[in-house]
């Protein structure tokens, strides 16, 4: 299945055009800095590291940050498309995968939960805003190594 | 001139260190990622509110932001000139690094231009109708100057040397 997604026309254009992975990492680098970038920014608010902004800006903050996750996604796929067969048996890819996969549903528990209260306070949201926090940053740890342990 | 000073740095025991240590790179690689996070989301927050985003929370307490924001940018300095001392010559010839270090220049003169000039306008501003057209404009610079400074560093290894 790996082999044959590698050899589906978009995965042969990430390949062999000479700027579709310069530019595919480029638009991915911007999703990371959107997507991990408000979350930790809500992560460190929910820790009480800051004591301001509101909670509730990160309501709006939410569904930014869920463009950013579409972007690195559909990204993501397209730069996964040319090396399918070597990246699913890559162990920093596949924990990275794990951690974004989590961290994503953690983000929505948290949010549905910054919801339910309307964001006035971070009883209770602590130790989720920790787990997302340390998940981010396993996922990103993760996927700079991809490059460095096969 | 570069050239030079390249040379200079490639004599230092600090260039010898940097090198020698087999997995200082990639833990440097990965503390610049951590720092672009803190940089780039707290001024996503920050600027995306003064253009009028989210604009039921106040203003001015997204600021509290800036101190996080200034941690990844001290991470991103450190581990930024530790690369040039591990490599200057790849460093030193490469267009995407020295058009990156230019718009960085730009950027910390728009942030400092904010800090001096539009905070104390918006501490004393009724920011009912908004943020006034001025902080705007910064804020947009800032968010152009530092997505142009991500994208530069991420197309390094790509693009021409000299």
């Amino acid at each position: 299945m790996f082999l044959w997604l590698e050899n589906t026309p978009m995965a042969l254009w990430v390949s062999l055009s000479y700027w579709a992975y310069p530019l595919l990492l480029s638009v991915h680098i911007i999703g990371l800095s959107v997507v991990a970038g408000i979350f930790s920014m809500r992560d460190l608010r929910c820790l009480e590291i800051v004591r301001e902004p509101s909670l509730s800006l990160f309501l709006r903050y939410h569904r930014l940050a869920l463009v950013g996750l579409a972007l690195n996604t559909l990204s993501g796929l397209l730069l996964f498309s040319s090396q399918a067969t070597v990246l699913i048996e890559s162990i920093p890819f596949v924990t990275k995968m794990v951690c974004v996969v989590l961290a994503s549903a953690v983000a929505f528990i948290l949010n549905s939960r910054l919801h339910a209260t309307g964001g006035r306070n971070a009883r209770g949201l602590k130790w989720l805003a920790g787990l997302s926090l340390c998940l981010w940053i396993s996922a990103i740890v993760a996927g700079r190594l991809i490059a460095y342990i096969f | 001139m570069l050239m030079t000073f390249a040379q200079s740095l490639s004599e230092t025991s600090l260039h010898s260190w940097v090198v020698s240590q087999a997995w200082l790179w990639p833990t440097l690689e990965v503390t610049h990622f951590f720092g672009l996070t803190l940089l780039i989301g707290g001024l996503l927050v920050v600027d995306l509110r003064v253009l009028g985003f989210a604009a039921f929370s106040p203003l001015l307490a997204t600021y509290r932001l800036l101190p996080i924001v200034l941690v990844g940018f001290g991470l991103n300095l450190t581990t930024g000139v530790l690369f040039v001392f591990g490599d200057p010559f790849r460093y030193a010839a490469n267009i995407g690094f020295q058009a990156k270090m230019i718009i960085i220049f730009l950027a910390s003169a728009n942030a400092f231009y904010h800090h001096l000039r539009i905070t104390p306008l918006l501490s004393s501003a009724n920011l009912n109708a908004g943020a006034p057209l001025i902080a705007k404009v910064s804020a947009a610079v800032s968010l152009l100057a530092w997505t142009t400074v991500l994208l530069l560093g991420r197309l390094i290894p790509y693009v021409g040397t000299g």
